[in-house]
């Protein structure tokens, strides 16, 4: 009767409002911060570990040998160019003698006259003598005065001196043209060892002073990647262990090497500890010196040990630990780790159980009040 | 008794002041008994309005008296409170054009009255639902007004004048939409509620076709009423 | 006594519905402004919270390191961390700069995190995918805001970085996401130039004669070399220990090294009080203007419809209807245009408008409750106009057609 009029059109009515109301309750309740938070479990396993390092170095040769005068000179003659090979000994270059073969020449001169003067002195210590043996006959006959054969006698003794004197003068004659002629041969740029010329500076006509380079060569062999570690995460650093190496130019290709040794000095300002990685088989082509690679060391393998994804280990009241759930309930559980590699995954000393089940990744921040929401994968995070 | 029907006695209605002062009521004198049905005819700007409403207590008059049943509602000034709740019991209304709300059914538009009057809901429909089948038109209670044919909304606005069995209703055209057949029924409808209920009811129109219905019908020229019988013969002078 | 509205609004009711949906979507838009402006403030606390420090040790007489730049050398952190009171201290680097992958540009945030463990400060708390950064080169952790996927390569200035860990609402306080990448190559971001511009200091130094003095060997050289080495940090992040007051061990670090410090409470209402102030206000004048148009709206319509039914209330009035049922009647219609138009503008602000917008809309329960009252509020206002109009008809005027 008039009941059922009523009916039909407050029931359609609801039918309208009521989904409108449903869903608004819906969206109030499901999104927003009253919604439980979506996150990923996943259980503490036992496994292998297998540390490693990571570094980066720059590709340097252990050995460099900078080639340059050793007084203010200038470039006469350079024989060699970047990329050259030479072999100990072999003459690269020279400098500009400016004035020193004229000072040799000299020198010669100087010796030749030394050696004159020697004649000369040499004749008159001869003439001495005899007059000095003559005059003593001739007082021993009484022809002459005692005075005359005193001076003759002295005259003698000074010719003798004068001849010490010629002698001396010869030798140092001789040896200052020595010095010139080693002098002369200091000019020459000689490679010390058989290499590889990496840099050339400058050009002939080019003035340098005492100790700058002309040249700088390499021992090719000699070439190791000098590889920084951060401190913090050195732990394990030592010599012999086995290293992989990514040169930069080289992306796709892993170098296989060693490290030869931790270097004592560690760079205090930028808080590395550094160390040399030789490669077991020089790389061909050779990479330049300079050239960035990323060395990774493996560190001896840890025996089975639970592990966790390092992403669910979080700091909250000063500790460090990891939500786990129980009985769909979260707990907030402090754990004490241990190693860790390079993947992500750390071991865990204590604090934690095989099979117990860790939130690793969440949409928020957790609380102790959280509701949470199990998924696959966090919303939002494409493949 | 609940009524005695209406009173009024030298009743005048001043719009205005002083020079632009207009009397649409100078001295209006009527009587009407319980069960009787008056008609009120006059030319337009007569006053027909004015007085029906200054009767169905919407305006006030200047001066003068007006009784319902044995209550004095006006004696120079109103001498009832609420006249709100007079016009809801007191005086019933049908218009010349039906004023149905157009958001309630039937039954509740006649019910309604009775529910603001405080009448429990069931009761009211109950009573409403009794007077549309008087009128005969209880098988369009569940309707929509719009739905309903002149007519059928005329006899829903007089069961509405009626439901709170008023000792006084006021007809203003009642009949002015109709055609004869119908017109006709409507004052024969008027007649027997009036007869019914006791009902005191005036009757203001200017169709040729039910003036002849009425015993009594009151003329109104000039803001001053006069009576005569049916036959048009004046009573008073 | 039945209910005059419900009896209208059901006889009228896709009116009421159509029209409130129009509505709806005005409140929608205007609780998703309130949502910009919670998301903003969120964004700044989210990277207060993730950083995980509670203090920040700057330049002196900065307001860095988000609101202001900032510079200190990277070595202060070892003497801030012999102070007592100090748990942990570490370098932060923050840059804003285009980071690059297969040609596509993102504007994001680099952080440079120092090396160490999970729980450093700097370090993204939690991830949504991946592992934290393991290497000390050339491994980036990347927010998702920013569209990169794990193992993805993409490029920060020099360097090529591959993507190892993903985070979510690890945002700068104006909405780009963030990448961390290690310290040292943060360093070398922020402060090495490009090739051409390295080629071109080299050219100046060379040329320059103070640098190529002739007894000293290798001069240009050392001074290239000390021209591209960084030796600059952003900020200290520094952890409190528990027994200390962080703002005892602020003011110890500032007095004995020189720098300035900021607890967290400080930081927030740098970032809150000076980079959002502006956008607040804006967002705030939005609102206002946004309420009153909804308010003018929800006015007119209720007006209208009032004046429609100005017969019908002139009887209501005549047979003897009391005032305050008509008030009831126009008031409970707008109240219910009111709620259909809250229940539609909610919906569409989760649902439509806050996932699209590029900024993030953080819709609070409590900014929803209060926008209802609001709604409420403005609906009883705005039906007082109808109700005067109402109120003014004379029930005289039924009679007398």
């Amino acid at each position: 009767m008039k009941r059922r009029f009523f009916q039909k059109r407050t029931v359609a009515l609801i039918a309208v409002l009521g989904p409108l109301l449903a869903l608004l309750v819906y969206v109030s309740l499901s999104s927003g911060p009253l919604a439980p938070v979506p996150v990923v479990l996943a259980p503490v396993e036992n496994r292998e570990l297998s540390p490693a390092l990571f570094g980066i170095g720059t590709v340097e040769a252990r050995y460099t040998y900078k080639i340059g005068p050793t007084y203010a000179g200038r470039i006469l003659k350079l024989g060699v160019d970047v990329g050259d090979h030479v072999k100990a000994g072999e003459t690269l270059g020279e400098m500009d003698p400016v004035d020193l073969d004229e000072r040799l020449g000299a020198q010669k001169a100087q010796v030749k006259r030394a050696e004159a003067q020697l004649s000369e002195t040499e004749a008159r210590k001869e003439y001495a003598l005899t007059q000095a043996v003559r005059y003593e006959e001739l007082l021993k006959a009484r022809s002459t005065s005692e005075e005359l054969a005193t001076t003759r006698r002295q005259e003698l003794q000074i010719a003798e001196a004068g001849l010490a004197v010629a002698r001396e003068e010869l030798s140092r004659a001789i040896a200052e043209q020595k010095a010139l002629e080693a002098q002369r041969r200091n000019l020459l740029l000689l490679a010390p060892v058989d290499g590889w010329i990496v840099a050339r500076n400058a050009e002939p006509g080019t003035t340098l002073v005492a100790g700058q380079a002309v040249v700088e060569i390499v021992d090719p062999r000699s070439l190791w990647v000098n590889v920084r570690f951060d401190q913090i995460r050195a732990q394990g650093l030592a010599a012999g262990l086995e290293a992989r190496i990514l040169l930069r130019s080289q992306r796709g290709v892993e170098q296989m090497g060693h490290v030869l040794r931790v270097e004592p000095l560690a760079d205090a300002v930028t808080e590395e500890t550094l160390a040399k990685v030789v490669f077991e088989e020089l790389p061909e082509p050779l990479p330049p010196i300079g050239e960035l690679a990323e060395v990774t060391l493996a560190l001896p393998k840890l025996p089975p040990a639970p592990l966790i994804p390092s992403s669910a280990v979080l700091r909250k009241n000063g500790t460090l630990g990891v939500w786990r759930v129980r009985d769909g309930a979260l707990e907030y559980t402090p754990v004490v780790l241990g190693a860790s590699d390079l993947e992500g995954s750390v071991q865990v000393k204590e604090g934690l159980k095989v099979a117990d089940r860790l939130v690793i990744y969440s949409a928020n921040a957790l609380t102790e009040r959280s509701r949470i929401h199990v998924v696959e994968k966090i919303p939002g995070v494409k493949p | 008794m609940k009524s005695s029907g209406i009173r009024i006695e030298g009743l005048k209605k001043r719009y205005g002041s002083g020079e632009t002062a207009v009397d649409a009521l100078k001295s209006v004198d009527m009587l009407v008994a319980p069960g009787e049905v008056v008609g009120l005819i006059g030319p337009s700007g007569s006053g027909k309005t004015t007085l029906l409403k200054c009767l169905g207590a919407v305006i006030e008059p200047t001066a003068g008296k007006m009784t319902l049943g044995q209550e004095v509602i006006y004696d120079n000034g109103w001498k009832i409170r609420d006249l709100r709740a007079l016009r809801r019991d007191r005086i019933g209304f049908v218009f010349q054009a039906p004023y149905l709300i157009s958001f309630l059914d039937v039954t509740d538009n006649v019910a309604l009255l009775p529910m603001l009057a405080g009448i429990p809901n069931a009761e009211a429909r109950a009573r409403a639902r009794q007077l549309l089948k008087e009128l005969d038109v209880l098988h369009r209670a569940q309707a929509m007004p719009s739905r309903l044919s002149g007519g059928e909304q005329q006899r829903v606005a007089i069961a509405r004048g009626l439901v709170n069995q008023p000792p006084v209703i006021l007809a203003d055209e009642p009949t002015a939409p109709l055609d004869s057949e119908r017109a006709l029924a409507v004052i024969r409808i008027l007649n027997d509620m009036a007869r019914k209920f006791e009902t005191a009811i005036i009757v203001v129109t200017h169709d040729e076709k039910i003036i002849p219905t009425f015993k009594r019908i009151y003329q109104i020229r000039d803001g001053v009423t006069y009576e005569q019988n049916g036959e048009g013969r004046l009573l008073t002078t | 006594m039945i209910s005059l509205a419900g009896r209208d609004i059901l006889h009228s009711w896709g009116k009421f519905v159509f029209t409130g949906m129009g509505l709806g979507l005005l409140i929608g838009i205007t609780l998703s402004m309130a949502g910009i402006y919670r998301g903003m403030v969120d964004d700044a606390k989210v990277l207060l919270d993730n950083s995980g420090a509670d203090l920040w040790v700057v330049q002196k007489d900065t307001l860095g390191p988000y609101a202001e730049p900032s510079s200190i050398y990277d070595d202060h952190w070892r003497g801030i961390l012999a102070m007592p009171g100090v748990k942990a201290a570490a370098n932060i680097t923050y840059l804003i700069m285009q980071v690059n992958r297969d040609g596509d540009d993102v504007r994001a945030m680099v952080a440079g995190v120092m090396p160490g463990e999970p729980g450093t400060p700097g370090w993204p708390p939690y991830l949504v995918a991946g592992r934290q950064i393991s290497r000390s080169h050339y491994e980036a952790v990347a927010d998702i805001a920013s569209g990169f996927k794990l193992g993805d390569r993409i490029q920060i200035r020099r360097n090529q970085y591959t993507v190892v860990g993903l985070t979510r609402r690890m945002v700068s306080s104006s909405g780009d996401p963030m990448v961390f990448i290690p310290l040292k190559d943060a360093q070398e971001a922020q402060f090495l130039k490009d090739n051409d511009a390295i080629l071109e200091q080299r050219r100046r130094t060379a040329q320059n004669p103070a640098f190529n003095l002739p007894g000293v060997p290798g001069l240009p050289e050392s001074v290239n070399a000390s021209q591209s080495v960084n030796p600059y940090v952003n900020a200290v992040l520094v952890q409190v220990e528990k027994d200390y007051l962080p703002e005892d061990v602020a003011r110890m670090i500032s007095r004995w090294k020189r720098l300035t410090v900021y607890t967290r409470s400080q930081m927030e209402e740098i970032l809150v009080g000076k980079l959002i102030a502006t956008s607040a206000r804006q967002i705030f004048m939005f609102l206002v203007i946004l309420s009153l148009v909804s308010s003018a709206i929800v006015a007119f319509i209720i007006y209208t419809l009032t004046l429609g039914k100005i017969r019908e209330i002139a009887v209501l009035k005549l047979i003897g209807t009391k005032n305050r049922t008509i008030v009831g009647l126009i008031m409970q219609q707008s109240i219910a245009l009111g709620l259909i138009g809250f229940v539609v503008g909610k919906i569409s602000a989760t649902l439509l408008m806050a996932p699209i917008f590029p900024k993030y809309v953080l819709l609070q329960p409590l900014d929803s409750v209060f926008g209802f009252f609001a709604v409420v509020v403005i609906c009883i206002i705005s039906s007082t106009i109808a109700i005067r109009a109402a109120l003014a008809v004379d029930p005289a005027d039924a009679i007398g057609g």
